[in-house]
């Protein structure tokens, strides 16, 4: 099951689509399962498959809301236009902080980001004109989809948008199989595995890190805009640090060992966070709980649990969790150059400590 | 000119407190290798057991020797069962429980003491302010920094002076080294965390009369105590008399270059 084919995750990720308007009564909640889902995907391009971990991405998340809103409050742009905007934008942000955190690596990398995050939180409060400050963006319209001002298809119902959202989301999820697999992927892995080596082979690291942070960026920002143009506001709290927190807890919690680990874990917490807060008003003390539990006992999150249940119903050994993080690392694709080739085998090896 | 005065003044009492907070991140980053992001919750506890000694009628001194040595017991058991149990785990599985248990506290703490804010007196004998000339402070205030800075001397005694301190200085250095030369640095660790809360929670005592209690002070707390841990708090309170909207912001991003170019703190060696 480590080494699921990306055709696997694929009709996963389809059937996930296809089955959410047949269990879930609000199109609302369905849709937003998907847009985190997109957030959660772009986290763990860094986080599963870079090794970096970016406290950050709810800066791209908000600046992806912030560009929708403006764009369509302000110039009356059609929605794919501010949907490609914001895609840039966020693509853009996320070099401009790419740039300066993968000069820092551990925790320093973490607290770098972190400090863009709230700086970013900071200069959307003060920029009110733009921003819209506390109150965030208001009344953003939700106009139909069309080509040259004609419109062909109306978003204005729930589903109708949920559609729209997931035509989007298995396109999203189909072109990151496609990166994931790639050389360029599996250099990224190579990286995360082991930074000196991949360097030394004559990768030049931090352009990929920052490739990387850039498509992240795009895709969280592709999230955002799509949770602005849901809800009709871009809040100030899209660009807060909660959101980063956010979208790393829902990265964590689901697993980062491959692609459709993130689709679940959006799910999970999208869903958990629905069902919970109306039972209890005080459940977050509970997500506390599911997160120590889950930091002390499920390191490979709720995809590794499922993979452990089940290998052990098919009578198979589990699998060792501290070597199945990312190990999917299969036959490398026999078009590969046969350089790439050597490299990418040595990431299969866990990243010894330190030079 | 009395005008910035008072503005420095505010600025080091203020800071007085972010500079506890920030002690008690920075030796538990430095030691022990982990981003605390439940750090503010310890100061979220020892603001709220001060609120609750002084409703039980117990006075604001008692409550300021007793609260930290409580609070600090409460994170010494918190890291022998659960904490210690992820330091060989990546960064993000220390993100993740500390932010689980700064949740769990956040909301235990409004189970108990409900969602709004309350006041918290300020001790009869400190109440009222002094006067020099025209320059007026309130006395509570200079209590506090001149309360820290005895605190701050006898931290830096700890640290320097005893074998505690050699442990843990030793320790940020390298970890296996100290072990090798046959200190549990397990023990180590969990009394530097628990010394790390107990300064948090000394810091929310001291400020529980200045700002009130409320449920998400710890959090707005943390954000500030992780900057100074890099910046230190001069460049807020100089800021805010320069440019005051921007004061925020460019304390983060004088963070940022701070990170950049002396990743180890502005007096760090390296």
């Amino acid at each position: 099951m480590t080494r699921l084919g990306s055709h696997v995750q694929l009709l996963l990720a389809v059937a996930t689509v296809l089955i959410l308007p047949l269990v879930m009564h609000s199109g609302s909640l369905a849709s937003e399962v998907l847009i985190y889902a997109l957030a959660v995907l772009g986290c763990n391009l860094l986080l599963g498959y870079t090794g970096l971990l970016s406290f950050g991405q709810g800066i791209f998340f908000g600046l992806g809301s912030y560009a929708l809103g403006i764009a369509l409050t302000r110039f009356d742009l059609p929605v794919l236009a501010t949907l490609v905007l914001a895609v840039v934008v966020g693509a853009v942000a996320a070099m401009f902080v790419g740039w300066f955190a993968i000069r820092q690596r551990g925790t320093y990398f973490v607290m770098l980001t972190l400090a863009f995050s709230q700086m970013f939180y900071f200069l959307a409060y003060s920029l009110s004109d733009i921003t819209g400050g506390d109150n965030g963006l208001l009344d953003i319209p939700r106009p139909a989809l069309g080509l040259t001002g004609r419109p062909l298809l109306e978003l204005s119902s729930p589903w109708q948008f949920y559609g729209f959202v997931a035509v989007c989301f298995v396109l999203v999820f189909w072109a990151l199989l496609r990166l994931t697999n790639s050389v360029f992927g599996r250099t990224l892995l190579a990286i995360r595995d082991n930074e000196a080596r991949a360097a030394a082979v004559g990768y030049d690291v931090k352009l990929f890190k920052l490739a990387a942070f850039a498509i992240s960026g795009g895709v969280t920002a592709l999230a955002g805009a799509f949770l602005a143009l849901m809800t009709g506001i871009a809040p100030l709290s899209s660009i807060e640090y909660h959101t980063s927190e956010m979208i790393l807890v829902m990265t964590v919690i689901g697993g980062t060992g491959n692609l459709f680990a993130s689709v679940l874990g959006a799910a999970f917490y999208v869903l958990f966070a629905d069902w919970l807060s109306t039972l209890w008003p005080r459940w977050l003390m509970l997500l506390g709980f599911l997160l120590i539990a889950v930091s002390l006992f499920m390191h490979r999150g709720i995809w590794g649990l499922g993979e452990t249940i089940w290998l052990r119903l098919r009578g198979r050994p589990p699998i060792d969790p501290d070597d199945g993080s990312v190990a999917t690392l299969g036959p490398v694709a026999p078009a590969a150059a046969t350089g790439t080739t050597a490299n990418t085998a040595t990431a299969t090896t866990r990243s010894e400590k330190r030079p | 000119m009395n005008v910035y005065l008072l503005q420095v003044v505010n600025g080091i009492g203020i800071g007085m407190l972010y500079f506890l907070l920030a002690v008690g991140l920075s030796i538990i980053f430095g030691l022990l290798r982990f981003v605390n992001f439940s750090h503010g919750a310890f100061y979220l506890l020892g603001a709220y057991f001060c609120f609750q000694a002084v409703q039980w009628g117990l006075s604001f001194w008692l409550a300021l020797l007793i609260v930290p040595l409580v609070v600090g017991a409460c994170a010494w058991i918190i890291e022998k069962l659960v904490l210690r149990h992820v330091y060989a785990q990546p960064h993000e599985f220390h993100i993740l429980i500390t932010v689980g248990l700064a949740l769990v506290v956040q909301e235990a703490v409004i189970l108990v003491w409900g969602p709004l804010g309350d006041n918290v007196a300020t001790p009869a004998a400190l109440a009222g302010v002094v006067m020099w000339g025209d320059f007026i402070y309130p006395k509570y205030r200079l209590f506090v920094i001149g309360f820290t800075s005895v605190f701050a001397v006898v931290l830096w005694w700890i640290l320097e002076g005893t074998r505690l301190g050699s442990a843990v200085r030793a320790g940020s250095e390298s970890t296996e080294m100290v072990s090798l030369l046959g200190i549990n640095v397990f023990r180590v660790f969990s009394l530097v965390f628990a010394l790390g809360a107990a300064t948090a929670a000394l810091a929310g005592v001291l400020a529980a009369p200045i700002r009130g209690v409320e449920p998400f002070m710890g959090i707005e707390a943390l954000g500030i105590a992780f900057v100074i841990v890099v910046v230190g708090g001069i460049v807020q309170s100089v800021m805010s008399t320069l440019w005051p909207e921007g004061a925020r912001l460019m304390i983060y991003v004088a963070m940022a270059a701070v990170l950049l170019l002396r990743p180890h703190g502005l007096l760090g060696r390296g």
